[in-house]
């Protein structure tokens, strides 16, 4: 069956200043577990869950941010597809928890450029300075009328993720920013 | 190069000549000038017409406190703006300018007759007068005030303009760009700290600008002003934000600021951003807004050529334009003698220095002789000539009684100074009056704000400079040499021969009230100053009483005779200067206006011309049409199709909440009104959901997918509400259970197969699950794969026929959607939206939440009843259900109604009474929900809340509908099928 995102970016979106590119498939878990069992469940599952909201460790393939009070998003590439559904079953009959799939709730995009934290703020409400926050933080959020999921990866690199159908609505936001930009 | 132009003076530049036309007429400014100052430079004071009496206005002020210099900016189709104040227009090559409110020309203005009849036209006027007769309000009266009292055309056409918006952050915001604010910005710049200083005119330096005679630390104020601008646009932590209005001060520092970006260019860019709302979260707010001066009540007072003492001294200083040859300045105000000598000093005649007080400073008395100005001490100005412009004034000594004239074609008044409280006030920052200064001033804080310069009170350069920098952490001490600011003193009301009714001395010059008007408003009863204010209008026009509100507090004062402190204050509201609409929306216009969500089925129904229904903010097809077919026609053609044979729909819009955890069936039985215990793996069930209050607010089907597993579904419209409300009471009531809720509704693309011939269709395409009805029956769910992806297919149906709903994981849904519809073009297989989705429910007499409930609808008024568990001892809403108007009889119940002539198609929302010859008004009995005409049953049908409804089988009632009173039969809702046969097809 053909895997299909059905959203296409404008060359606008892609400049040295911000560029707005689409990541491929992923695969997505959220997971909950009750506090008295996260250390243990870390351990044995061997996933490295942030303890702090608003952390997050991001390795090859794999990204985990804590988003709420024991609360965390998986979000890992394709090959690990397996492997994670085995973790998630097993954290499942070891521990009181949820581990639920979203892999197609989501979209994935990163704003890269001196212009993606600018271009961000435009629906953005928190501030993106380095400062505030810096490589690596990452939480729920919002973008003016979306909810989203955004975490820095260096300082002129952010991932976003966004559900699906809010996609077009972010893509357009950011044109409007950049055609803005341009005409400035 | 005009008379009134000064060269050599102002910060304009006189070598580029700027050509704008204003009423058609042309004119010659010079770069940098305002429209106000290019017109005061060509001898022009008439800018206006009041908004009352249509008296002929000119420029009061020369900033954005400006009451009565209104005009329109014409730009071209869309792009025409009004209600500007023509202080603070910049004005460009080819700029078309136009006066308003006035007919047939700004000279002679036909509206004027309310003019020579405003004896008749006092406080309340309105209110009193068109109250009769009563008819005479819709038609005469209200648009012949609307007419009147236009205050600048309003738009018709589309802005053709763009817009934006953002949010941004810093530690220290500071508001106001004069010496207060920059000192603090050169303080608040050493810490590396982010600092954003805006100022709402071209560029910053305020009174350092517009009264420039002092000097800073041993360099001309000029010289100090450039370096400042220099170090803070050195400065990289530094934000320097000109044309930028703060127009809002919000909770926690957030601060709204309105930045014009094209306004002032002659050819901007087709779709540059004309303005910019920027959001800022500060650390820290220094309010640095200065203050207003306030004009002197008198009569006569509001002839053009009339303004503020500092306004002629901006127009010298910052424009380098004489307000007139001859200046006249009434005063009770230090100030203004400052303003007098800037002109003097600019070979403008000063022929008298009219001040109210008796004893003047003794400097300035020097000061003005030195210059050959004329001192008239405790006298007024009793009345002024000219009716365009101000020819003269004549001079009165309360003391002697004597009069006498003087010529002027210009007279500066200045009653003393009122500290910007706006911001401070939005912020709910504390205020106490000082009566020295007859102001009031900042008190205690709200928020982390301080108040700097003019506007904390303190007066001066040397105060300003050293307010600032100490608001900002500093301790710096400035040296400044200046003349002393001084201080005036504020009388309620100028002693005059002239009859108080044959006054016309202006209070509010934008909505014409006079002082007459408010000492009426006080004698009519009003004693609060709130009340004062709505009775007589002061204050409330567009520059919200920025130069009236102290001088109609201290009128009314005086009136009610208590202290201006018990009398009130009227509120600052945002924005603080007028904004514009599309400023405020920012981005949020055309498709960003709002979010507009699609499934990904929805590219596929949009190549097939499926016409659209919004529901929620998902964007839903309603009807799939065929070459000449509407909306009826389609329907019909899909509702037949789907009970024929097989129909597809796309439900990926209905909400699904994945609710996992041990505890997650005792969570559901407290959630929903039926039971969920019983309830095997595999197994599906309809939930109902209440409200506190007892009422249905939610339904949908849930499937168990594991002892701890439940797979919810809401109604497309209800998901964020319905998992709000879950996680509301599972965070707040029910916290002892382990179980976690996870939106899945995008995770699953939903296919909903519908028709005899549905199960035919997915069985070669089904992995791993058993099709057949013994083992897969009605209401059952299965985990398995469908084209080769996974999914929980589900066997419900919202249509009475063997249904299907197909999940499968998002971004397969179109390509398994395309594959069925391959596989059923031998089933003649219809795509069909959610008008025939209402249809075939109907059919069956399922309700939709919403639609044939409102919020008041118990589970037995639906008939429901069966989906409300007995055994349980809670859930929510039980204890309501259990009100005794909730068990009443009589209640409106969900009936089924048939249209005795059924070629009628009852409209939705008609009322049903017993009896339609019955007097009017009738008694009400209910109304109808849904009505459609049903190809299935060869007739329409509808369903209807009426009051004892259930009661009433096979009783006729009437519908009344415009041109016809229907006759209807009631009858149960369950119209087709009702035994349900048709959902086991094999």
């Amino acid at each position: 069956m053909l895997f299909n995102q059905a959203i296409e970016i404008d060359e606008s979106l892609n400049d040295d200043v911000m560029r707005l590119s689409l990541s491929g498939e992923r695969v997505r878990y959220s997971l909950r577990l009750k506090p008295a069992d996260v250390a243990a469940a870390k351990k044995s599952s061997g996933l490295k869950l942030p303890a702090k909201i608003g952390g997050t460790s991001i390795a090859a393939g794999q990204t985990i941010l804590c988003l709420g009070p024991q609360e965390w998003l998986i979000v890992a590439l394709p090959k690990s597809r397996e492997k994670l559904a085995g973790t998630m079953a097993k954290l499942s009959a070891d521990y009181i928890c949820s581990a639920v799939e979203v892999s197609h709730r989501n979209l994935q995009f990163t704003v890269t450029g001196p212009g993606a934290a600018r271009a961000l703020n435009a629906a953005c409400p928190l501030d993106l300075s380095v400062d505030a926050f810096p490589v690596g933080k990452g939480t729920r959020t919002i973008f003016e009328g979306a909810p989203i999921v955004l975490w820095r990866t260096a300082e002129h690199e952010f991932t976003v993720e966004v559900w699906r159908s809010f996609a077009p609505y972010l893509r357009d936001f950011l044109a409007k920013t950049a055609k803005d930009r341009h005409m400035a | 190069m005009s008379a009134f132009r000064k060269p050599g003076r102002g910060a304009v530049n006189t070598a580029v000549s700027v050509n704008f036309t204003f009423d058609g007429k042309k004119y010659t400014g010079v770069k940098g000038d305002t429209l106000a100052s290019a017109l005061i430079a060509n001898g022009v004071h008439l800018m206006g017409r009041s908004f009352k009496y249509h008296r002929p206005r000119g420029p009061v002020g020369a900033g954005s406190e400006e009451p009565n210099a209104l005009v329109v900016v014409d730009r071209g189709t869309g792009r025409e703006s009004v209600n500007l104040r023509a202080t603070s227009v910049e004005i460009f090559d080819g700029m078309v300018a136009r006066s308003q409110n006035s007919f047939p020309n700004l000279k002679f203005d036909i509206g004027a007759f309310n003019n020579t009849f405003s004896l008749f036209f006092p406080a309340g006027f309105y209110n009193k007068t068109f109250m009769w007769p009563k008819s005479f309000w819709d038609k005469v009266y209200e648009p012949f005030i609307r007419n009147m009292a236009g205050l600048g055309p309003a738009p018709t056409a589309v802005d053709p303009d763009s817009y934006a918006s953002s949010y941004g952050h810093c530690e220290v915001l500071i508001v106001g760009g004069g010496p207060a604010g920059i000192a603090a910005a050169l303080q608040a710049a050493k810490s590396g700290e982010r600092v954003i200083l805006v100022d709402e005119r071209v560029k910053i330096g305020g009174s350092l600008i517009d009264a420039p005679n002092c000097e800073i630390d041993g360099k001309p104020a000029a010289d100090w002003l450039a370096a400042a601008v220099k170090t803070l646009g050195k400065a990289a932590n530094v934000t320097v934000m000109n044309r930028t209005t703060a127009i809002g001060y919000y909770h926690d520092n957030f601060v709204a600021l309105n930045q014009r970006l094209t306004d002032h260019i002659a050819n901007p860019k087709d779709g540059a951003p004309r303005e910019e709302t920027h959001r800022i979260r500060a650390g820290k707010v220094i309010l640095a807004q200065g203050a207003i001066e306030r004009p002197l009540v008198f009569n006569g007072n509001d002839v053009p050529g009339v303004m503020l003492a500092g306004a002629g001294q901006t127009f010298l200083n910052r424009y380098g334009v004489a307000v007139g040859h001859e200046v006249a300045v009434f005063t009770s105000h230090d100030s203004a003698y400052q303003a007098a000598f800037d002109l003097a000093d600019a070979n403008i005649r000063i022929p008298v220095i009219i001040d109210v007080r008796d004893d003047i400073r003794a400097d300035l008395r020097a000061e003005a002789e030195r210059r050959g100005i004329d001192i008239a001490a405790g006298q007024v100005v009793s009345k002024t000539s000219g009716k365009l412009r101000i020819t003269g004034l004549e001079i009165y000594d309360p003391q002697s009684g004597a009069k006498r004239t003087v010529k002027c074609d210009a007279l500066l008044m200045s009653g003393g100074w009122t500290p910007s409280l706006h911001l401070w006030s939005h912020s709910k920052g504390g205020i106490k009056w000082d009566a020295d200064m007859a102001a009031y001033v900042p008190d205690v804080a709200n928020e982390n704000a301080v108040c700097a310069g003019a506007c904390n009170g303190d007066f001066g350069i040397a105060a300003a400079l050293t307010g600032g920098n100490k608001a900002a952490g500093g301790r710096k001490s400035y040296s400044v040499t200046e003349r002393d600011f001084g201080t005036g003193v504020t009388l309620d009301s100028l002693p005059n021969y002239i009859k108080d009714t044959k006054q016309k001395a202006f209070v509010d010059f934008q909505n014409d009230v006079t002082e007459k008007d408010i000492k009426l408003a006080v004698r009519e009863g009003f004693k609060s100053i709130e009340h004062v204010k709505r009775y007589t209008t002061n204050g409330m026009a567009t520059d919200q009483g920025k130069t009236s509100n102290l001088n109609a507090l201290q009128i009314a004062s005086k009136a009610v005779d208590k202290p201006v402190e018990k009398v009130g204050l009227t509120t600052f509201r945002p924005p603080y200067t007028p904004t514009t609409f599309a400023a405020l929306i920012g981005h949020c216009e055309g498709k960003l206006f709002d979010v507009k969500r699609v499934t990904p089925i929805d590219p596929w129904a949009r190549e097939r011309g499926a016409v659209y229904e919004p529901v929620g903010n998902w964007m839903r097809a309603r009807y799939f049409p065929q070459e000449g077919e509407d909306m009826h026609a389609a329907v019909r053609r899909e509702c037949v199709a789907t009970r024929e044979s097989l129909g597809i729909f796309d439900a990926s819009t209905l909400g699904k909440i994945e609710v996992v955890g041990p505890d997650a069936a005792k969570f559901m039985n407290l959630i929903y009104s039926n039971p969920w215990s019983s309830l095997k793996v595999g197994g599906c069930r309809y939930g109902l959901m209440l409200n506190e209050a007892g009422f249905i607010y939610d339904d949908g089907v849930v499937g168990r997918m594991a002892e701890d597993r439940f797979h919810v579904t809401t109604t497309t419209g209800g998901a964020p509400r319905v998992f709000r409300h879950m996680e509301d009471y599972l965070q707040t009531e029910f916290t002892d259970l382990d179980v976690w809720l996870t939106s899945a509704t995008e995770q699953w693309s939903v296919i909903a197969l519908n028709g005899p011939n549905a199960r035919k269709l997915i069985e070669p395409f089904v992995d791993g699950i058993d099709l057949s009805p013994e083992s897969f029956g009605h209401m059952q769910v299965r985990t398995g794969k469908i084209c080769g992806v996974e999914t929980r297919l589900f066997r419900v149906s919202f249509s009475g026929e063997l249904g299907f709903e197909i999940n499968v994981p998002s971004h397969f849904g179109r390509a398994v959607w395309e594959t069925l519809f391959e596989a059923g073009q031998p089933y003649d297989i219809t795509p069909y939206g959610t008008e025939t989705m209402h249809v075939l429910r109907a059919e069956k007499g399922f309700i939709i939440v919403g639609q044939d409930t409102d919020g008041t609808v118990t589970p037995h008024d639906a008939g429901l009843s069966w989906a409300v568990s007995k055994k349980k001892k809670d859930f929510v809403g039980r204890r309501s259900l259990k009100r005794s108007d909730l068990v009443a009889q009589g209640r409106k119940q969900l009936v089924g109604l048939l249209p005795e002539d059924d070629s009628v198609l009852l409209e939705e929302g008609a009322q049903i009474v017993a009896d339609p010859n019955q007097a009017l008004p009738m008694t009400m009995l209910g109304h109808v929900t849904s009505s459609y005409y049903s190809d299935a049953l060869g007739r329409p049908i509808a369903m209807a809340l009426v009051a004892d409804g259930f009661n009433l089988n096979d009783q006729t009632l009437y519908v009344p509908m415009p041109g016809k009173t229907h006759a209807v039969k009631v009858t149960g809702t369950a119209f087709y099928d009702p035994k349900g046969e048709r959902l086991n097809v094999v």
